[in-house]
């Protein structure tokens, strides 16, 4: 359960300052997932690294299973828009990256295996496809047993197959593993594809404009429905209207 | 093994046309002014058989030096650019002053250094470690300014401490510039370490080094110009022993995409 109360964040100090959000309120339940979408440069991004302990709230409340996050938490795992791939390690330590900053011992071999990744443990971030990266940074994020998952964006920049075979495999793994999940995105169609609510943020600072229920999510096959199609021209008309 | 055996070769070319242009100068020398400026190779050669035991014992001296000074100005200067190049607020206060310091040469201050630290083995260690530190601290400074941001992002969110993050982020993302930089320097090194063997040493014999034979025969110019030759192949040694090491520490350059250049 991830609970939000009146989230501000405000970069930089005095008459150079910049505020990213304003007064956010959300609420995901465990074992939910929910989409974030809003127009760019909302501070989407900065919502994701508050939810993930890297930069604290100039005001409100952020609660991750009831309690108060002061930093980042063990339980907690975020994918960011890249992958962020380190290029000097391999894609087995850059699996295992995570579990050794964190002392632990654990191997993500069959993390790397149950992705498609098998054989190509000892290669470097730059000797893979686009689509493979992105799985090794699920792989390292999945490598910790989250109960938290947080998406910055997980399959921008893709091209449309293989978003929709990495969409597919959140989506699958969502259904395996359980996490409380948040996902970022600009995506209209992701959003709707992967979030049981979609959250509409407003242009910057980011409040939330609107809710979107989605009760539909949930299936690979939810995409050629007819609700699909008229979920994402809803959620377009509500971005549109709110100037993005 | 093709490309090696090709490098090889390419090297033994460029070996045969120094020596041949070599030749060809110290010939058209002689013939212009009649009479022996610059020592052929051969009879370079000849000296350095001749004079091999003193020679080596000074080329080993020089490069054991140069070793030393390196890892000194390594040990010292890349944790201090890494951190003025990663921490804001250290840039802000500390490059003024490295770049006030950087151009500053050394060889300008030898008297002082001289009177510091006396005309002993630490003063010519002194001298060709404040060149190399420099070097190594603004490339490490330059380097660790540009690492780029979600790197740094995907181990903190992760609860990487500050040492894991230079650990595992900033030291492997500059350590191919630094080293990059470390390789071009070692021509100004080299330099220094001359300088410094040549004015802050009196005796050839044990710790002599290779600027003291070369100056010791100046009066005969084929040992001395032995001598040249043995500096000029302890710059190439170490030329060779840092691109290995880069290939070594920094293998993740040489795969993928951008093909083993």
């Amino acid at each position: 359960m991830i609970e939000v109360d009146g989230l501000t964040v405000v970069y930089g100090r005095g008459e150079t300052s910049v505020p990213a959000v304003a007064g956010l309120s959300m609420e995901v339940d465990t074992y939910e997932l929910v989409s974030v979408v809003g127009p760019s440069g909302c501070g989407k991004s900065t919502l994701l690294f508050v939810l993930a302990g890297l930069l604290r709230p100039t005001a409100g409340r952020v609660r991750v299973h009831g309690e108060e996050v002061r930093g980042v938490r063990r339980d907690v795992a975020l994918i960011l828009q890249d992958a962020g791939l380190l290029p000097w390690k391999t894609v087995r330590q850059n699996a295992e990256l995570a579990l050794r900053l964190q002392g632990r011992k654990d191997s993500a071999d069959q993390v790397l295996a149950d992705l498609g990744l098998a054989g190509f443990e000892k290669r470097y971030p730059s000797e893979l496809s686009e689509g493979m990266k992105r799985r090794v940074g699920i792989a390292r994020a999945l490598a910790l047993q989250p109960r938290v998952m947080l998406m910055d964006e997980p399959t921008a920049n893709l091209d449309s197959i293989t978003r929709e075979h990495i969409q597919n495999l959140i989506l699958g793994l969502w259904w395996e593993m359980g996490f409380t999940g948040v996902l970022v995105t600009h995506d209209m169609e992701e959003a709707v594809f992967l979030g049981r609510r979609i959250y509409v943020l407003s242009a910057r600072p980011a409040r939330v404009a609107e809710v979107i229920e989605n009760p539909g999510m949930g299936e690979p096959g939810y995409r050629g429905t007819p609700e699909f199609a008229a979920q994402v021209a809803h959620l377009r008309q509500v971005l549109g209207g709110n100037g993005a | 093994m093709t490309r090696t055996f090709r490098q090889a070769l390419s090297y033994l070319l460029a070996v045969g046309v120094v020596i041949g242009l070599w030749w060809g100068v110290s010939w058209l020398l002689e013939t212009i002014r009649e009479r022996e400026i610059l020592p052929t190779p051969g009879v370079t050669f000849a000296a350095a058989v001749e004079n091999i035991g003193t020679l080596a014992s000074a080329f080993g001296t020089s490069a054991l030096r140069f070793l030393i000074a390196l890892a000194v100005a390594f040990l010292l200067g890349l944790p201090l650019g890494l951190a003025v190049g990663f921490e804001r607020r250290l840039d802000q206060y500390l490059s003024p002053l490295i770049y006030l310091l950087y151009p500053m040469p050394p060889v300008a201050l030898l008297l002082f250094l001289y009177l510091a630290f006396g005309l002993g083995e630490v003063v010519r260690l002194v001298v060709v470690v404040m060149a190399l530190f420099f070097q190594v601290v603004v490339a490490a400074q330059g380097a660790a300014k540009y690492i780029v941001p979600s790197h740094v992002t995907a181990v903190r969110s992760a609860g990487a401490t500050r040492w894991q993050i230079y650990r595992h982020v900033v030291l492997p993302a500059t350590l191919p510039s630094v080293l990059t930089a470390a390789r071009v320097s070692v021509g100004l090194g080299i330099t220094m370490l001359y300088i410094a063997e040549t004015k802050l040493g009196v005796l050839l014999g044990p710790g002599g080094g290779l600027g003291r034979f070369i100056e010791y025969y100046t009066f005969r110019g084929d040992i001395s110009l032995a001598g040249v030759v043995g500096l000029a192949l302890l710059g190439l040694l170490f030329y060779v022993v840092l691109e290995l090491l880069e290939r070594f520490l920094c293998r993740w350059k040489f795969v993928g995409a951008r093909g083993g250049a």
